[in-house]
């Protein structure tokens, strides 16, 4: 049974002139235990549909949906309160910049007690507090930070980035959740912690069975990292399906592009040759296209393409293009 | 060939305030050296904190060193003349939105580096203007839009434009393509190397992403904490690496570099 | 080559036009601006518009209460004061001393600010932290009080007002004009510009002061409003002005004696100074709005 069934989700961003279709008709599926990466550029609107998802955009925006279960409730018949008491119990969301993430005024260790959830603990009133001291340790060395005594007394603005990044998922454990969205963890660290990040999000994958949804714009990493992809471009869908597939053999030019911008797939070409690139640049949120919206851009684009494409599904490798790349390979 | 820049025993170290009479120093760059030939492009990689943006601070001129020369062509450049310098050495800086100063249009942007270092009356300089612009694929009539108006990608052309208008030999790009989508980023590399064989520039690429490195450079320089770990031609030194920390950069984005 | 669109039918307007656009959106703000240019206009062109000269006196009808009171006369629209001056022409008059001197006051106050705030900026250690906080010491005495002491040493008189109240308001100019321009200092820009082999004055006119002259015109506002009370007060202290010239504070000093049998000698210049200072406020707080944003968007 999927986890989570999203179908035709559009986020509509009310102006005074006209509404514009942020996010456009997008189909997103996770099973138990996979660990699915969202890719696209900036202006693709994978954060907002993160945030679509865990329920934190403001008035503004308007999310609508053909289905939107989560294990099997449909979640838009939901008031919104009990939609939220059901999220917020079963998945949970790290952010881009963790230190600025965390309170700087207080030490780490109030902030993990505070996230501990209540309900798991036991005893007496007099014993909680106790309790939740130990609740906040055991978080800390289940995302590998061993010298829980020296963290809980520093502050955010004491620790690296790095660190702060594991304190945040530790706060995301607190409440044991099913799914956890990862909103581009690692975009401010350096590379050699960035493996770090990753590799706890693996093992908590493995260990604990929870599924991770991974957004990032960061091709490389995540296709290493993750089971399957879904790519956005725009607003709008482009593919998804496994890795493997969507990296070896890309259908959608969109995707096309990306991989051949990734060195991983460049090893062949010579040095300081020309990489193949897509002309143009990513539409703006004002002047958005008709139709496909890779249009302008995309080097096999007919009169066809001002119509949406629908979305076709070959052995789970899902596409959304009029003419896409199956038959080249 | 004769070498375009040549660095000798440049070092850079600085003096940590508060110690009043043990005068301890904290060395940002130890003695090191290095040439550069004209269509080469040099790659500097290390983390953060290993001097790499100490070393374009003093190649462009915004610090000076303690010790040590920079040759160009054979004439050694002195520090704070900035007059002699801008002219051969440029730089493109990191972060986009704070590069390009938002009162100004892209004109007058672009006219005060000619109008400081040029003989050239008004309309000469809008001429060189125009085709500066169009050659880093901008139309002539965004001259006179600001800066607010631009995409990242367009602002990091902007940079470039700005810095080849001087007729530059040498252009050091200080992780100018870090912020950048992997599209656009891919945009840049290829203008960038047209542009290399256009006017036969020398680049210094600052970065810390091994799959553009490779792609890019001829030569690649380690540093780690202001010491040179190991130099020479990238594919030697990415393949075939001899030092621990060389190693250690490579298999940490090696999923880059290797087929899964 | 790739072609970058050009959408032509888009307005694309320079930061300034950007900061008039969003200043307009409030309809209380334009109010207020509307107003500050009226007081304006009228401190320009007062002794022109005014239909009695402000000092003669119309000894046949002291006292006398305004228009629209039962006793008043139209052709002393607000009425007259104990030496039968004529309220509206002195009330007009005054605008060029209060307001217009409080303008004068700043932008002498303003200049020499920026002034030392940019040697300070430039300059660092011992020199620069000279230079920032040297005025300080005005910021701990009460503004009155030194503007008293000021005019003790000095001796009465409009113009020893005018350099009291200018030296009351110099500090906080030096402050944020030298933390502005050390903010500025840390763009890139400024270094791509100083790398061109830019001088640092020119660095300071092309690169710094187009960026930070809307936070000073803020804090002008802010220091006006502050410079219109101080020269009220002072006149209604008997230290500003001399007698006959119609500052209003010296007005408002004049008709306290008179308050229950002619009230109108008092809350007119009062009303007069509120309405001023409520302008200036507004003007100020919209431009602060419009700043918040345009750096928002």
């Amino acid at each position: 049974m999927n986890l989570l069934d999203i179908r035709n989700l559009s986020i509509e961003l009310l102006s005074n002139n006209k509404p514009i279709l942020a996010v456009d008709r997008v189909s997103l599926s996770m099973k138990e235990g996979e660990v699915r990466g969202l890719v696209g550029e900036s202006g693709s609107g994978k954060s907002l549909l993160a945030q679509a998802i865990v329920g934190v955009l403001d008035d503004r925006w308007k999310v609508d949906a053909d289905r939107f279960h989560w294990r099997g409730n449909d979640l838009m018949r939901l008031s919104i309160e009990e939609r939220k008491k059901v999220i917020s119990k079963d998945i949970a969301m790290i952010f881009q910049e963790p230190m600025s993430c965390l309170d700087p005024t207080t030490t780490i260790g109030e902030q993990l007690e505070e996230a501990v959830d209540s309900e798991q603990l036991s005893g007496y009133f007099w014993q909680k507090k106790q309790q939740r001291k130990l609740a906040a340790a055991k978080l800390l060395h289940k995302v590998g930070i061993k010298n829980h005594e020296l963290c809980t007394k520093s502050y955010p603005h004491q620790l690296t980035e790095a660190l702060c990044q594991r304190v945040m998922i530790a706060m995301a454990l607190a409440r044991r959740p099913v799914l956890l969205i990862a909103d581009e963890p690692t975009a401010a660290m350096e590379t050699t912690n960035k493996g770090q990040i990753f590799r706890l999000l693996a093992s908590l994958n493995q260990l604990k069975n929870m599924s991770i949804l991974l957004i990032s714009h960061d091709f490389e990493n995540v296709t290493h990292w993750t089971d399957t992809l879904t790519v956005m471009y725009s607003g709008q869908f482009v593919e998804a399906g496994t890795t493997a597939q969507i990296f070896d053999k890309p259908y959608h030019p969109y995707t096309r592009a990306l991989v051949d911008s990734s060195p991983k797939a460049n090893l062949q070409l010579p040095a300081k040759s020309r990489l193949p690139t897509l002309p143009g640049s990513i539409p703006i949120l004002q002047h958005l296209p008709i139709g496909c919206r890779l249009g302008p851009r995309c080097p096999q684009a007919q009169q066809q393409c001002v119509n949406a494409p629908k979305v076709k599904n070959y052995h789970g490798h899902q596409v959304s293009c009029h003419f896409s790349l199956k038959g080249t390979y | 060939m004769s070498a375009l820049l040549q660095v000798n025993n440049l070092h850079k170290f600085y003096k940590l305030n508060g110690y009043l009479f043990n005068r301890k120093t904290f060395t940002a760059l130890e003695p090191l050296s290095f040439d550069i030939q004209a269509y080469k492009t040099l790659a500097i990689v290390g983390e953060t904190g290993s001097g790499k943006s100490t070393l374009a601070k003093l190649l462009v001129g915004a610090e000076q060193p303690n010790s040590g020369t920079i040759k160009l062509n054979g004439q050694t450049l002195q520090p704070g003349n900035f007059k002699q310098r801008c002219q051969h050495i440029r730089m493109i800086f990191q972060d986009s939105g704070t590069t390009l100063n938002p009162s100004l249009t892209i004109q007058q942007l672009l006219d005060e580096p000619l109008a400081l270092n040029t003989q050239l009356d008004e309309a000469a300089r809008a001429v060189l203007i125009r085709e500066t612009l169009q050659k880093v694929g901008l139309l002539a009539d965004h001259m006179n839009f600001y800066p607010h108006m631009f995409s990242g990608g367009q602002k990091q052309r902007i940079s470039l434009a700005r810095a080849i208008i001087l007729k530059p030999q040498v252009i050091i790009l200080d992780e100018a393509l870090a912020s950048l989508d992997p599209s656009l980023r891919s945009q840049m590399i290829n203008l960038l190397l047209d542009i290399q064989q256009q006017m036969g520039l020398a680049f210094i690429l600052i970065s810390h992403n091994l799959g553009i490195v490779r792609h890019f450079s001829d030569d690649i320089m380690v540093l780690c904490e202001g010491r040179v770990i190991e130099m020479g031609s990238t594919a030697e030194v990415l393949n075939k690496p001899k030092h621990k920390y060389t190693k250690k950069l490579i298999m940490s984005q090696h999923f880059q570099l290797y087929h899964k | 080559m790739a072609r970058e669109k050009i959408y032509q039918e888009e307005e694309f307007p320079s930061p300034l036009m950007q900061l008039w656009f969003n200043f307009r959106q409030k309809p209380i703000i334009m109010l207020g601006f509307g107003c500050v240019f009226f007081l304006t206009m009228l401190a320009i062109f007062a002794p022109i518009l005014t239909p009695y000269p402000s000092t003669q006196n119309h000894l046949n009808n002291l006292l006398l209460p305004p228009a629209w009171n039962n006793d008043g006369n139209v052709s002393f629209l607000l009425g007259t004061d104990k030496l039968g001056r004529d309220m509206l022409s002195r009330l007009m008059h005054g605008a060029s001393f209060t307001f217009g001197l409080s303008f004068i006051v700043v932008i002498i106050s303003s200049v020499i600010g920026v002034v030392i705030g940019s040697l300070s900026a430039l300059t660092s250690g011992i020199k620069s932290s000279f230079l920032n906080h040297f005025l300080d010491v005005v910021l701990s005495i009460p503004s009155l009080l030194l503007a008293i002491v000021i005019v003790a040493i000095l001796g009465p008189g409009l113009s020893n007002t005018v350099w009291a109240i200018v030296i009351v308001l110099i500090p906080q100019f030096i402050h944020v004009t030298r933390n502005e321009v050390k903010q500025e200092f840390t763009k890139d820009y400024v270094l791509a510009s100083r790398l061109d082999g830019a001088s640092s004055l020119r660095i300071l006119r092309y690169s710094i002061f187009p960026n930070i002259v809307e936070k000073i015109i803020s804090q002008a506002t802010l220091a006006q409003s502050a410079a219109i009370l101080d020269i009220a007060a002072l006149g209604f202290l008997g230290l500003g002005a001399p007698i006959p010239m119609p500052e209003w504070g010296a007005m408002l000093s004049d008709g306290i004696d008179l308050f229950y049998i002619a009230p109108w000698t008092v809350y007119l210049p009062g009303l007069a100074i509120l309405f001023s200072v409520v302008a200036t406020n507004l003007v100020g707080e919209g431009m602060r709005h419009a700043l918040k944003l345009r750096k928002d968007k």
